[in-house]
């Protein structure tokens, strides 16, 4: 019976779908021309300053129209487990290391690098990670890096020994590993090398040569009071200064841009009676920078022990020249990962539970908003120049 | 747990070879994570008023669950229940295992993180170990995140974003339990 009317109404839509083109054709007089069946979408060589990559927690990744409000998604790569992308200028491709097992999850585990080709997203080539040993952490800055002006990667290695893989980019191979025991992801330094942030509260940094071996290594006084007032891993850079937010609420500027290191005095973020009301940075992507070199970051009020992960409700902005806040901005729902789009028309991503909302860097003002399909615990942004 | 042991051993004996006695003890405080040594740790504790922080909502309804012992209260397929305070991940409970048991067909690794919550019933602080339950079918059901004690990965004993699935045969991360491994002492 429910078929029947099913079945009676999808005749009469039929019929009024006829009668609606019949009384509209001469309005066109000519047919839609035949379309070439077979076809492919191609990406521009140079990406849009308004596209942006978003990684949802190593799972999917995702190239977005986030500047305009038609055919949002440009384009999928694949990701398993913690995967994580990295987007190279200097050549037209883009690298995203994965694990997958042979037998989904069990079978014989492969950590690999893919080669992208940016305007097909064709594979374009694929480095095998040897040993098992890339770090399965939900995907996040810091677990893999650009060195050597983009011709090496480091892949952060967790066993729960800590190492480094180098990577050949140019030449797809891999030319060896480098133990940090004791430390913990890899931040890009000096013309060719990395620094680490060690459980001793130090900074390891480490000078590679041209065949990815250790040239020279430094290690700072500590500095990262992990006890009591640890500094986040998510950091943004300013002028070539990385900066760590820290879960109490100070800023940690460290001078990566030569091999000699300098970790310079922090500030505090939060005066004393802000800091009384229980404002602290928190969430995920919870830094982030543009080009007027204002320095965002995600705050959240009545923060407690437990609390740095959680969406934040406002973004503060800073100068870090003065060491100022020059502007406190009121999400319109509470965030966990920021990021700026480059070019003329800044737009600050927020990521908001299952939403992506664009605000205009400028003023402030919602731009628009758009859903995260699929969307389950962390997302992290890369932003495209 | 010999299988543990064994591992450890070769991981110490590698270490040994190529790095300080300096390093080699940083190292010691990111490995001993084993079940058997965890109480040496220093822990990072929650106080006693601390709340658990906020709860995925994908956690769904699921049916209640109890431990059937008024000395551990709650339900163990919420992520309110008091020895999650620092879980991220999906709960076992939700996927044929309890709240410190895996799932059939799955694996445990014996290498952890940990943390310290506050029992409710008789206000006693306790390490738990969250172990990870490895090599089977995730699918997002029941995921919480609590972080009271979690610590940047920097510290990675104390950091719940790691797929503690090692020394297992698939290192797929499944699900995650918390197994009580005694009372905290108290820090002055």
């Amino acid at each position: 019976m429910v078929l029947n009317k099913i079945a009676s109404s999808a005749i009469r839509v039929a019929a009024l779908t006829s009668v609606c083109v019949a009384a509209s054709a001469a309005d066109f007089p000519n047919p839609l021309p035949a379309e070439p069946n077979l076809k492919i979408e191609t990406l521009p060589a140079k990406y849009p300053t308004g596209w942006a990559f978003l990684n949802y927690a190593g799972d999917r990744i995702e190239l977005r129209n986030v500047g305009s409000d038609s055919r949002e998604v440009k384009g999928e790569l694949q990701a398993h487990d913690s995967a994580t992308l990295l987007i190279a200028d200097q050549r037209p491709e883009l690298y995203v290391i994965d694990t997958v097992w042979s037998r989904g999850a069990r079978g014989e585990r492969t950590d690999f690098i893919t080669v992208y080709d940016k305007q097909t997203l064709n594979v374009a080539g694929e480095i095998v990670l040897p040993g098992g040993k890339r770090a399965l952490i939900t995907a996040m800055e810091g677990l893999t890096t650009f060195t050597d002006d983009q011709r090496m990667e480091l892949v952060f290695n967790f066993t729960p020994a800590s190492s480094v893989t180098v990577v050949d980019l140019v030449n797809r191979r891999v030319l060896g590993d480098i133990d940090i025991p004791g430390c913990s992801l890899v931040y890009p330094t000096g013309v060719r090398g990395f620094s680490t942030l060690c459980a001793s509260g130090t900074l390891l940094s480490i000078k590679l040569d041209a065949a990815g071996a250790v040239a020279g290594r430094a290690e700072s006084k500590a500095f990262n009071p992990l006890d009591t007032d640890p500094l986040f891993t998510a950091s943004t850079t300013v002028a070539g200064i990385r900066y760590f937010p820290s879960l109490h609420g100070r800023i940690q500027p460290i001078d990566m841009r030569t091999d000699d290191v300098k970790i310079m005095a922090d500030w505090p973020l939060v005066t004393a009676a802000e800091a009384s009301a229980g404002w602290r940075p928190s969430g995920w992507q919870l830094v982030a920078s543009d080009e007027s070199k204002l320095l965002y970051v995600l705050m959240q009020p009545d923060a407690h022990e437990g609390s740095h992960k959680d969406p934040a409700t406002e973004v503060w902005i800073y100068n870090v020249a003065g060491k100022t806040r020059i502007k406190r901005l009121r999400l319109v729902r509470p965030g966990s990962s920021i990021a700026i789009t480059h070019g003329t028309d800044p737009l600050l991503l927020v990521q908001a539970g299952e939403r992506l909302d664009a605000y205009d860097a400028r003023d402030g003002g919602l731009v628009r908003s758009m859903d995260l399909p699929g969307f389950r615990s962390r997302l992290q942004i890369d932003t495209l120049r | 747990m010999a299988q543990f042991d064994k591992l450890t051993e070769k991981m110490l004996r590698g270490f040994a070879g190529r790095t300080s006695r300096r390093s080699v003890f940083s190292i010691l405080g990111t490995m001993l994570t084993g079940a058997a040594t965890l109480p040496l740790l220093p822990v990072a504790r929650a106080m006693a008023s601390e709340r658990p922080s906020s709860s995925d909502p994908n956690s769904g309804d699921t049916p209640p669950q109890s431990t059937g012992n008024p000395q551990d209260p709650g339900d163990p397929s919420k992520c309110d229940y008091w020895r999650y305070c620092a879980i991220d991940g999906s709960l076992c409970s939700c996927y044929g295992g309890t709240m410190n048991s895996c799932p059939p067909g799955t694996e445990m690794s014996p290498i952890t993180w940990i943390g310290t919550c506050r029992n409710p019933a008789d206000d006693r602080n306790y390490i738990v170990s969250y172990n990870d339950c490895c090599g089977g079918v995730p699918w997002g059901r029941c995921a919480c995140q609590n972080n009271i004690g979690d610590r940047p990965v920097v510290r990675p004993q104390n950091n719940n974003e790691v797929t503690w699935c090692f020394g297992t045969q698939s290192q797929s991360y499944t699900c995650s339990v918390a197994i009580i491994l005694g009372v905290a002492i108290d820090q002055k």
